[in-house]
């Protein structure tokens, strides 16, 4: 019988995004060497009275950080997972198997690369343009992270950083309405993806990670595939 | 022969058999209650095993976005629901892939005298979280 290691992990630290999102900071115990691909994600034992459920949280954190692992995530209400992991407080103790899943990118791409994804979802990009951005890349790396408010374009002004620093990263945050004094793309994610990278060309030589909530991925993976981008090239995941 | 005779006649069965060398199960079930319980595809052979205390291990949730609910089916393959492209996409990558292999939280059995047969394989189960219903 081949069990799976479970690790227990101590949450360090919360830090609130808006009302209803939020970061957990898991720190193993001292010693214990937990090694992930960007992209993947953990799956937390969630005990309930009945049962014990398993839920997936994808890392946000880089395996270059040597800090504590982070997982981010919405409360949504009647959510076995997310309800218990918002009345975590720090010092609390949390059970976890892992990492797993295959949206996963471990070196930085040869080609032109679309990272899109929406609201939390963009949890997988960010190690993964932290993986890529490690050296400079060799070919254009693009985001759109669309959300419904600011607050929650999270790591905007890490992305803007290194956009600042790095020629060929280009970061564009989209918000789904466009509010007063609002300088950037709005407007749903698709559509600016569709128009940028289907209608706007005639180019199919791009790579694309999509990562999102509900049938948003999956309409972008079938325009993407339709429109001659080959399957491989277009990588998503689905929550 | 009565009404309930006939109900009877008609449940589906889903065998499974553990590559581990645990004792196999034969689960009796009728695919219309679904769901059984709270993960995968409503219906499929992950919902129908976790509701009998088979702790297939299903690491994303059943959500289609791992393969550690992978099995292979031995019998009854054209009574699953056909797996969509995130299944395909997935299962293309999973380890030991056969001709017959399907992701549990997404192979729904929908016919209500489906015998569907699978398999295991020795990577896939945790025993760890086995729940007894």
């Amino acid at each position: 019988m081949n069990q799976r290691l479970t690790y227990t992990a101590t949450v360090e630290r919360i830090l609130e995004h808006t009302a209803d999102s939020r970061s957990l900071f898991l720190r193993l115990s001292k010693g214990t060497a937990f090694s992930f691909t960007p992209g993947q994600f953990i799956s937390i034992a969630i005990p309930l009275p009945n049962e014990n459920r398993v839920r997936p949280y994808t890392l946000a954190s880089s395996p270059e950080d040597d800090g504590p692992l982070e997982i981010v995530f919405n409360l949504v209400p009647g959510g076995a997972g997310s309800e218990y992991l918002f009345q975590r407080k720090a010092g609390d103790q949390l059970n976890f198997t892992g990492p797993f899943g295959l949206f996963t990118l471990d070196r930085a791409p040869e080609v032109e690369t679309i990272f899109a994804a929406e609201g939390t979802a963009i949890a997988p990009i960010r190690p993964m343009l932290r993986r890529a951005l490690a050296q400079p890349p060799s070919a254009p790396l693009k985001l759109f992270h669309a959300a419904r408010s600011r607050g929650e374009l999270l790591y905007a002004e890490e992305f803007e950083a290194a956009a600042g620093r790095c020629s060929k990263f280009s970061f564009e945050p989209i918000l789904l309405q466009h509010p007063a004094g609002w300088g950037g793309r709005s407007g749903g994610l698709v559509e600016h993806i569709q128009e940028l990278f289907v209608d706007g060309d005639k180019r199919r030589d791009r790579a694309f990670y999509l990562c999102g909530v509900g049938q948003g991925v999956i309409v972008l993976r079938d325009l993407l595939r339709k429109a001659g981008y080959t399957r491989r090239a277009v990588q998503y995941e689905r929550w | 022969m009565g009404w309930l005779g006939r109900i009877d006649l008609t449940m589906a069965t889903l065998r499974v058999i553990f590559e581990s060398g645990e004792p196999e199960r034969v689960i009796e079930f009728s695919p219309s209650k679904a769901p059984f319980q709270h993960d995968g595809e409503p219906g499929s052979i992950l919902d129908v095993l976790l509701a009998h205390g088979i702790a297939l291990e299903h690491a994303c949730g059943g959500n289609c976005a791992c393969t550690t609910c992978h099995v292979i089916v031995k019998s009854g393959f054209n009574k699953l629901s056909e797996a969509e492209e995130g299944e395909e996409d997935l299962l293309d990558r999973a380890p030991g892939l056969t001709p017959t292999s399907r992701l549990g939280c997404q192979a729904v059995i929908e016919d209500e005298d489906a015998e569907i047969v699978v398999v295991v394989p020795r990577y896939t189960i945790n025993q760890q979280v086995a729940q007894p219903r």
